[in-house]
């Protein structure tokens, strides 16, 4: 049982805007990615939107395993900017949980 | 009956079709002897052009005047045969079609000594049952060029205006005071955002303009008499006068209800679960801010699927198997709607299937585009909807996340509801129309006669006949509207003379004949010294429900006598030697 919580995807925007709402669940993203990581991008996203904090925060080696390759991002049949998502989840990792850039 | 017949029999063996199961050519040699054939043939087609021409040559030269055809069933080439009796001067009605492809051939494969045993029965059922035919003449009715439109909902409005455009009157009768249905009280509508009460009052305008149309609001049919092309109906006005006039046709476009859910139904009856009409009247008054009792929404679900696709197996009685078709389209536009009034708010929508079909799959995009967020879950395992302290906590297994079980605390729940049957019991036993398994009124053919039902003149539009957005209730009415106008430009129908006659010199009066009669067809009239029974052809549908209630035995169907019938019974029974 995960509690929504629609606040959650503000807090995650406040380093660049999250935005994949454009994703239609195709998983393209997940059957690119070189890194055979299951769980990004198309789960990962969907915990970030519903605002599932824990969900993302324990899957911190999966987030950081990404190579940036834009294999997926080139791909995707929506054009969701996945990098920068990724960019953002990292930012929101370090933050809260290897306490940098605070301020 | 004891004079002589002269009939031409052909037996097709339609290439094989008849000829590999049964012996066509026993059963010609089992009836070229039979009483009144005077000529009988077994043809390779009895439909090509060459064998239409040997008939038509060999009835003229023959003089007969009777003509079997064994081959397909008379669904397929009835019409061909009896254009071929037509085009020899032999009377249509002494035609008689033996199935002995349908019926033997293709039904009996596997033994074709009983199969061709069979055909020889059949053949000679339709000889006697042609031995016994008149000649009749078909039943012509002048159409009254005017129609009635039942419902003035966008459907009955736009059917109105088509026929009125091509210079037929038409009557609209609507129940309620005002006209409109539905799409009067809705406002922003896709696909174009056109304003639901604007494009009402546009047509509106236009049928006020309209010589050729008359409207009575607050009005209800209460009686229908006759036949196509000339039916009788009786209207009750708002001041409760009744008014009596003749039409050619009647278009039925009485519309939808929107599903009630029951109570308790995703949590129906709690303080902010609404139905989606409900939200929509909401969006559409919403200046700036969504408001729910006072205070803005800023959380909402939807829950779609609510009144369709139920389960057959489930508890409830009669379930809507079918999908609602409008309600996804419906509920994505409004979504994003309700971004377009407060870009805040936090939009889940809990779908089973999302069925924004054909050009309505944009709207799904533009509902994401605005961040609407999509949730699906199983139709094995439907949301629960309940109450917390000041809000309602919507529980849902995401299927997009794995079926996680997640929990939405929202302010505002709203079911899509789907549309259900219009209750409408008066006015489906006035004009004895079918209603479908789903509750909706039935069309004669779901792909190629979708507007006909099977009450010659009596057309079904829009939502009356099922589930549509307003674009495609309007191409179904625009349809009934070219329906009616072909039936009432071309002035006359013809009908089939198969109705009900009275033998006077038997007939008693009575009255169980009128009794039995459906449609009204028998009254009493006085003949010579005595009153007897008598039957108004217009009225007429040959049901022959009357025949079996007369104690006198004193009334035969035309082309169906009791005497053929006995003959082909005889036939039927008689040893195959």
């Amino acid at each position: 049982m995960s509690i929504v919580n629609p606040s959650f995807i503000e807090e995650m925007s406040r380093f660049t805007e999250f935005n994949a709402y454009a994703c239609i669940n195709c998983g393209s993203c997940t059957a690119l990615c070189p890194m055979g990581i299951d769980l990004l991008p198309r789960r990962m996203f969907r915990h970030v939107m519903l605002g599932l904090e824990d969900k993302v925060l324990e899957n911190t080696e999966n987030i950081f395993s990404c190579l940036l390759c834009k294999m997926c991002e080139e791909n995707c049949p929506k054009d969701v900017p996945i990098v920068d998502n990724i960019k953002s989840i990292r930012w929101y990792i370090n933050r809260e949980i290897f306490k940098l850039g605070r301020n | 009956m004891s004079d002589k017949r002269r009939i031409g029999v052909y037996v097709c063996h339609c290439g094989g079709n008849i000829s590999d199961y049964v012996d066509v050519e026993k059963v010609r040699d089992a009836v070229k002897d039979d009483q009144d054939v005077v000529i009988s043939k077994n043809v390779m087609f009895a439909c090509s052009d060459a064998t239409q021409q040997e008939m038509i040559e060999d009835i003229e030269k023959e003089k007969l005047d009777g003509l079997v055809v064994a081959s397909c069933s008379p669904m397929l080439h009835l019409q061909t045969f009896k254009a071929v009796a037509q085009r020899a001067n032999l009377n249509q009605y002494q035609y008689t079609q033996v199935n002995l492809r349908e019926q033997c051939s293709w039904t009996h494969r596997d033994n074709m000594e009983k199969a061709t045993e069979k055909g020889i029965k059949l053949v000679r059922a339709g000889i006697a049952r042609t031995r016994l035919t008149e000649p009749l003449v078909n039943i012509r009715i002048e159409t009254k060029p005017k129609t009635l439109v039942i419902g003035g909902g966008v459907s009955g409005l736009r059917a109105a205006l088509a026929l009125a455009d091509l210079g037929l009157a038409v009557f609209i009768v609507e129940k309620e005071y005002e006209v409109g249905g539905w799409t009067k009280k809705w406002g922003k509508m896709f696909p174009n955002n056109k304003i639901g009460s604007e494009t009402i009052n546009t047509l509106r305008e236009q049928i006020r303009q309209h010589e050729a149309i008359t409207l009575f609001t607050g009005a209800e049919l209460i009686k229908k008499e006759g036949s196509v092309g000339d039916f009788a109906v009786k209207i009750k006005l708002v001041n409760h006068e009744i008014i009596s006039f003749d039409v050619g046709a009647i278009i039925v476009a009485t519309g939808f209800d929107s599903y009630e859910p029951f109570d308790g139904e995703y949590g129906y009856g709690l303080n902010g679960v609404v139905t989606l009409p409900q939200f929509k009247e909401m969006v559409d008054k919403s200046n700036g801010s969504l408001n729910l009792n006072g205070s803005r929404v800023k959380n909402l679900a939807y829950i779609y699927c609510v009144g369709s696709r139920q389960p057959e197996d489930g508890d409830l009685e009669n379930p809507n198997l079918y999908c609602s078709r409008y309600c996804c389209s419906a509920a994505v536009h409004t979504a994003s709607c309700v971004a377009d009034v407060d870009p805040g708010i936090n939009q889940y929508h809990l779908y089973r299937d999302m069925r924004t079909y054909g050009k309505y799959e944009v709207m799904f995009e533009d509902a994401g585009n605005k961040k609407s967020l999509f949730v699906r879950f199983d139709g094995e395992a439907l949301p629960e909807v309940k109450e917390s302290d000041d809000s309602l906590i919507v529980k849902v297994n995401d299927m997009l996340d794995g079926g996680e079980e997640i929990e939405i605390g929202v302010d505002l729940v709203v079911l899509v509801t789907g549309m259900v049957p219009r209750k409408n019991e008066n006015l489906t036993n006035i004009l004895k129309i079918p209603i479908g398994l789903d509750g909706f009124y039935n069309e004669i053919h779901p792909k190629l006669r979708p507007v006909e039902t099977v009450v010659a003149g009596i057309f079904i539009a829009g939502s009356s006949q099922g589930p549509k957005t307003l674009a495609e209730s309007v191409i179904s009415s625009l349809s009934a509207a070219s329906k009616s106008a072909g039936l009432l430009m071309k002035g006359y129908v013809d009908l089939e003379p198969f109705i009900a006659e009275v033998n006077t010199d038997k007939c008693i009066w009575c009255g169980e004949c009128e009794k039995s009669c459906p449609y009204g067809a028998i009254e009493k009239v006085f003949c010579d010294t005595k009153e007897v029974a008598t039957v108004i052809s217009a009225l007429c549908k040959g049901g022959g429900v009357c025949i079996p209630d007369c104690p006198e035995d004193a009334i035969e169907l035309k082309g169906y006598s009791d005497n053929q019938i006995k003959s082909m019974i005889d036939a039927l029974m008689k040893e195959v030697v």
